[in-house]
């Protein structure tokens, strides 16, 4: 297959590890943070780790859709949910979440109207063929999908589509980057950079990580031969002393992102002043809501939501996990009380969350070889 | 995903995914693609088309 197969060729992927080995300093420990979600999937499907030396640690970033999603958010979902003559709407991975209370799953089982989309479009479709009804869609995500809901809202407001509305916890990613880079908590030495948020931004907003950072960054494709690569890269950087962004993706990702999403996203959305995320608290300026042209079709404008700031469970480790401060099999409940069937937090709820990668293809830490 | 055919009026593609199933996608953020090309699809849009020139 045309784009896969080319990209997940062992006898390559062993080239490629064996290049990292001769670019590693030896007694020199390397993290290297993969930011997004999708990345932390295909390194633990793949094995893409055990092809690495031991001095070379991957940490997993905060980029997973779901799992940023404070409880709070979830039961303002909720309460929008078990409104009479309400249709929620939202993403599979999205009802598994839990809120204070339970999940949207949970809410469905106890007579909620709760529908899994694929797609913002098929929300709104919902809405047109129950035009008595309001269709409300619990739109998440980083820039990657936040064009998706755009457009689906350009299109409720084109088709006057009146019983539509969305309830806006859309995220972006460089803010909660610049906040780790400002933790004390954690030294990295360079960054994976999201491929597919770069799809839409392109590679320029991540600048400002070599330019006020001093770290390198490599936006990477999702296949085992696009990690090793970019991991690659990074390290080439490094022994070289040079520090700057490399696009890694570029069958996929323009530097400059796609300007037609962009322009999109400009007319529906605006930053909020904050956004809470799970484990990371408030963050200024790093989530989105829509503008004040598309005012009516904001849900939390429309109905009257908890807006409550929940506390995680105490037992919940997704924090650090989060921010890549510990390893998912650390956390006291990881693989016992938490599993993908019956999750706690939020990293083992979606298959791009680090806890259900390790839960389902590593699950322990391994010992590997120090150079 | 690879499209298979287009409605150009609609601004959608009918796409194969890996595994052959079939989805459409919405098209307004890409340059109308043609039957053979290679979709990265988000959330039923697409995002991008994948250019075997750059790779």
């Amino acid at each position: 297959v045309r784009f896969v197969d080319e990209f997940r060729d062992a006898a390559l992927g062993r080239a490629v590890a064996g290049e990292i080995l001769s670019l590693v300093e030896p007694g020199r420990h390397y993290k290297v943070m993969e930011v997004c979600g999708g990345h932390t999937h295909s390194i633990y499907k793949y094995g893409v780790d055990d092809l690495l030396p031991a001095n070379v640690e991957l940490v997993h970033g905060p980029g997973c859709p779901v799992c940023v999603i404070p409880m709070g958010r979830v039961d303002d979902g909720i309460a929008i949910a078990h409104l009479p003559d309400v249709i929620f709407t939202c993403f599979g991975d999205m009802m598994r979440v839990p809120g204070s209370e339970g999940s949207l799953l949970e809410a469905k089982a106890a007579g909620a109207d709760v529908r899994m989309v694929y797609s913002p479009l098929d929300a709104l479709r919902i809405a047109k063929q129950n035009p008595d009804r309001e269709v409300v869609f619990f739109a998440i995500g980083f820039e990657t999908t936040a064009p998706s809901t755009a457009l689906t809202l350009k299109r409720a407001r084109a088709e006057g589509v009146s019983n539509f509305s969305c309830i806006c916890s859309h995220v972006t990613i460089v803010p909660p980057l610049r906040a780790l880079l400002e933790s004390p908590d954690l030294r990295l030495d360079g960054f994976i950079g999201p491929g597919h948020v770069a799809t839409v931004v392109g590679a320029r907003p991540f600048e400002f990580i070599p330019a006020d950072y001093g770290k390198p960054v490599v936006v990477a494709g999702f296949e085992p031969l696009d990690i090793l690569q970019s991991i690659a890269m990074i390290l080439g950087q490094l022994s070289e002393h040079r520090c700057e962004v490399e696009n890694q993706y570029k069958r996929v990702v323009p530097y400059e992102g796609n300007l037609r999403a962009l322009e999109v996203m400009q007319e529906v959305f605006e930053l909020r002043p904050h956004f809470e995320w799970r484990g990371l608290g408030f963050i200024s300026h790093s989530g989105l809501k829509l503008s004040e042209a598309y005012a009516d079709l904001d849900a939390e404008r429309r109905f009257s939501v908890p807006g409550v700031r929940v506390a995680d469970p105490k037992a919940c480790q997704c924090g650090e996990v989060l921010k890549g401060v510990i390893k998912p099999w650390e956390c006291k409940v990881f693989g016992t009380a938490c599993t993908p069937e019956r999750p706690i937090g939020t990293c083992m709820v979606s298959s791009e969350g680090a806890c259900a990668a390790y839960y389902n293809y590593g699950r322990f830490a391994r010992e590997r070889e120090v150079v | 995903m690879t499209v298979l055919r287009t409605d150009p009026e609609r601004g959608l593609a009918l796409c194969a995914d890996l595994e052959g199933a079939r989805h459409t996608a919405e098209t307004a953020l890409v340059e109308l693609p043609g039957p053979g090309d290679v979709l990265l699809v988000h959330a039923g849009v697409a995002i991008a088309t994948l250019s075997a020139e750059t790779s």
